[in-house]
C-alpha cells in the first residue's frame, strides 16, 4: 500500500469513533450480564390447544362450550432468587388468544439462580385508579369498565347449550380491584427441581400451560347452566378468581 | 468485455497502479458512506430530542380565594397546558367522537346551561335514545373524587369514556374516535402541540378533555361577589341565606354548595328505570338509593332536578324536602323528618339559590365553541 493511499484510512478512524458511539448510545452493544427468556403461555383445555369458534370442550360438569374471546392480564412480573427478587419493571401485558404474538412475553433478567416465577393476575389497584393508561393498559382494548372504573382482569365468552341466555352465550367478565371482592391474584410459579439456573448471556423459553377448565372447577364449582353471566364485581367474580388462579403450571424450560 | 479487453493490453505495472486508484476511489466511498451514516444516526437523534423538548405553555389551575384545596390533584400526571386545554376543548365540541357525528360532548354538556343539558330531564343519545339519568352540569370538577351521579368514576380521565361508549349516548369506540381524528390536519397539529408529537391514542384524547372540563371553574356568582365584598344580598336573598345556611348547608356545603358524599334523600324509586345508585357500583345495600350530593352552583339553568330530572322547579325540590320524603332503611339521617319552608321562606330561599347562578361562567368564552 502507498503512503497516498494510506492517508484516506485516516478518515475511518473519526468516523468509525462516530458510529460506535452512536451504536452504544442507541443501546445496540450492551455487556451480556443479562439472560433472555421467553415466558410461552399455552392456553387449552386439557391439554387441547384452543381453537376460537370452533373446537367444542368439555368442563368438568360435562358441560360442552365452545370459547370466542379469551384474554387475561399478566402484571407485575417478578422472578425469586433465594436472595433479592428481580422484579420486572413496567410489566403489563394483556394475553389474548386471537393474537399469538400476545402470548409470548420477553423478560431480560440478571443471570443467576431463581426459584419462582412470580407475577399478578389482573392489573394492579393503582393502575385501577390512575386515570387513562396506554398500551396494553389502553382502554380501547376492551378490557376496561367505563361505568364503573376499573379493568376486567380476565375475559372469556362463548357459548354452551346449558346456558339459559340469549344464543346460549356465556360471558365471563372478572373484574373488582377493592374490597370483599376483589379479584387480583398473585401467581407463583415453582421451576422444575425446586430452582433453576439461567445463565448470563443464553436464552431460554418457559413453557406456562394455562388449563382452561379450571375456571369452572377448582376451589369453587361454577356450571355454565347455574352461572353463564358474570360481568360485574362480587362473590360471583371473586369465586371465579379463586379457580382460574390454579390454571397455570410451569411445564417445561427450553434452554437454548 | 471492455476491461478484459484493456487488461489484456496493460502490462502488470499499469494494472497494478490502476488497482491501487481503485482502491483509494473505493476507501473514499466507505469514509463518505460511513459519514453520513453517522450523521444520519446522529440526526435522527436530534429530532427525538426536539420531540422531548417541545415548549407548551403551563397553566395553573386558579383556586377561587376561600374555597378548599381540591382533595386531589387530578393534573398530578397530566400538566394543564394551554395547548392540552385547547385540544381538549375542540375534542369536547366536536361530533366525530359519536358513531354518527350528532353528538358531542357538549351536545348534553350545553355551557349556557352551566354545561348540563337545558330543560330536559334525560339528554338525547344515538338513534333516537334517552339516557337514563340527568345530564350533571360540569363545573369546580377538580373538587371531585369520584364523578356521575353513583360515582362510577374514578378518575376525571376516564370520565369521557362512559358516554363516548354507551350505546344510548354517543354510541362510539375508542379505535373508530381516533380513526377519524387522525385524519384531520388540525388534530395533527394540536397533538403535536400538546403532546410533542403526532401520535394520537386514547390517553392522549383523554387527559387533553379532562384538560379542559377540570378547568371549567365557576366562582363568579353574586353569591361569590357578596363574599367578597363587591355586592350586597337584597333583603329576600339575605333572609334566604340564612335558612340556607341553618337547614341546606351540611350536604350542599359552602363554597362548592356539595360535600361530594352519596346520599338517599328519600326520593321513591323509579319503577320504569330502577335506579338503585351507588349500590350499582359498590354491591353494598347500605348504598341503595344513594346518589351523589349535587351542587347548587348555577342551579337557576340546571333544571330539572334530581338524578332523573323528575322535579321540575326549585319550588318542586323544596315541596320534596318538606313533605316528599319516603322513609326507608338508607334514608339519610338528616331528612327523617323531612325540612320544612313557610311559603315566605321558600319564597326566599329560591332567592338565595338564583344568587348562585354565574353568568360570567356560562358566557366565558374560552370555554366556548372553538
Amino acid at each position: 500500500m502507498t503512503s497516498k493511499s494510506r492517508q484516506y484510512y485516516w478518515f475511518l478512524i473519526p468516523a468509525l469513533f462516530a458510529i460506535s458511539s452512536s451504536f452504544q448510545q442507541n443501546k445496540f452493544i450492551k455487556q451480556n450480564k443479562d439472560a433472555s427468556i421467553k415466558v410461552i403461555f399455552i392456553n387449552n383445555v386439557n391439554g387441547n390447544k384452543i381453537v376460537l369458534n370452533d373446537s367444542t370442550y368439555t368442563n368438568p360438569f360435562g358441560e360442552k362450550y365452545t370459547i370466542s374471546k379469551l384474554r387475561y392480564y399478566v402484571t407485575n412480573i417478578e422472578l425469586q432468587k433465594t436472595n433479592i427478587p428481580f422484579k420486572v419493571k413496567n410489566s403489563y401485558h394483556l394475553i389474548d388468544e386471537s393474537k399469538t404474538e400476545s402470548q409470548v412475553i420477553n423478560l431480560t433478567i440478571p443471570g443467576g439462580n431463581y426459584t419462582q416465577l412470580q407475577f399478578l393476575l389482573g392489573v394492579d389497584s393503582l393502575h385501577n385508579v390512575s386515570g387513562a393508561q396506554t398500551d396494553d393498559l389502553d382502554p380501547a382494548k376492551d378490557m376496561f369498565w367505563t361505568w364503573n372504573s376499573g379493568y376486567v382482569m380476565a375475559k372469556m365468552e362463548g357459548n354452551s347449550s346449558v346456558s339459559k341466555l340469549v344464543n346460549n352465550k356465556f360471558e365471563y367478565h372478572i373484574g373488582g380491584f377493592s374490597g370483599p371482592y376483589n379479584v387480583l391474584k398473585k401467581i407463583r410459579l415453582s421451576f422444575p427441581g425446586k430452582s433453576f439456573d439461567f445463565d448470563e448471556g443464553k436464552s431460554y423459553t418457559i413453557i406456562i400451560d394455562t388449563n382452561i377448565n379450571t375456571w369452572w372447577q377448582s376451589v369453587h364449582n361454577i356450571k355454565i347452566a347455574e352461572h353463564a353471566n358474570i360481568t360485574s364485581p362480587g362473590e360471583n367474580a371473586k369465586d371465579m378468581s379463586d379457580n382460574y388462579a390454579n390454571m397455570f403450571h410451569i411445564e417445561k424450560i427450553i434452554a437454548e | 468485455m471492455q476491461t478484459c479487453f484493456t487488461l489484456k493490453k496493460l502490462s502488470l505495472n499499469k494494472f497494478v497502479q490502476r488497482m491501487f486508484m481503485l482502491k483509494k476511489v473505493i476507501s473514499i466511498l466507505i469514509v463518505v458512506f460511513i459519514i453520513s451514516f453517522a450523521l444520519l444516526l446522529e440526526a435522527g437523534r436530534v429530532v427525538n430530542d426536539d420531540e422531548q423538548t417541545f415548549h407548551t405553555t403551563p397553566l395553573e389551575l386558579k383556586i377561587p380565594a376561600g374555597w378548599p384545596k381540591p382533595p386531589t390533584n387530578i393534573f398530578a400526571n397530566n400538566p394543564l397546558t394551554e395547548e392540552g386545554f385547547q385540544l381538549g376543548r375542540k375534542l369536547f365540541y366536536d361530533g366525530r367522537l359519536s358513531k354518527d357525528g350528532n353528538f358531542s360532548c357538549a351536545s348534553c354538556h350545553q355551557q349556557f346551561a352551566a354545561f348540563a343539558t337545558y330543560d330536559h330531564d334525560f339528554s338525547h343519545g344515538f338513534n333516537n335514545q334517552f339516557t337514563t339519568r340527568n345530564a350533571p352540569p360540569l363545573f369546580n370538577l377538580a373538587w371531585s373524587k369520584l364523578y356521575h351521579w353513583d360515582g362510577g368514576v374514578n378518575h376525571i380521565e376516564l370520565q369521557a369514556l362512559s358516554p363516548m361508549t354507551a350505546p344510548n349516548e354517543m354510541a362510539e369506540n375508542i379505535d373508530s374516535v381516533l380513526k377519524k381524528i387522525r385524519k384531520d390536519a388540525a388534530y395533527q397539529r394540536m397533538f403535536k402541540a400538546a403532546f410533542g408529537t403526532t401520535l394520537m391514542n386514547s390517553q392522549r384524547m383523554l387527559k387533553a378533555l379532562a384538560q379542559f372540563t377540570g378547568s371549567l371553574i365557576s366562582s363568579d356568582s353574586k353569591y361569590d361577589k357578596v363574599k367578597r365584598g363587591e355586592t350586597k344580598f337584597n333583603s329576600a336573598e339575605e333572609h334566604g341565606y340564612e335558612l340556607f345556611k341553618a337547614r341546606c348547608n351540611t350536604c350542599h356545603k359552602e363554597p362548592l354548595f356539595t360535600d361530594y358524599s352519596f346520599r338517599n334523600n328519600g326520593l321513591p324509586v323509579n319503577d320504569f328505570l330502577k335506579d338503585y345508585g351507588r349500590m350499582k357500583i359498590t354491591g353494598n345495600p347500605v348504598d341503595s338509593l344513594k346518589f351523589k350530593v349535587p351542587s347548587l352552583r348555577n342551579v337557576s339553568v340546571t333544571f330539572p332536578y334530581m338524578h332523573d330530572g323528575r322535579l321540575y322547579s326549585l319550588y318542586n325540590v323544596i315541596d320534596h324536602y318538606s313533605k316528599g320524603i319516603q322513609q326507608s332503611a338508607t334514608l339519610d339521617s338528616s331528612l327523617r323528618n323531612g325540612i320544612h319552608f313557610t311559603d315566605q321562606e321558600k319564597t326566599d330561599i329560591v332567592y338565595f339559590l338564583h344568587t348562585l347562578n354565574d353568568t360570567t361562567f356560562e358566557k366565558n368564552k374560552r370555554f366556548s365553541q372553538p
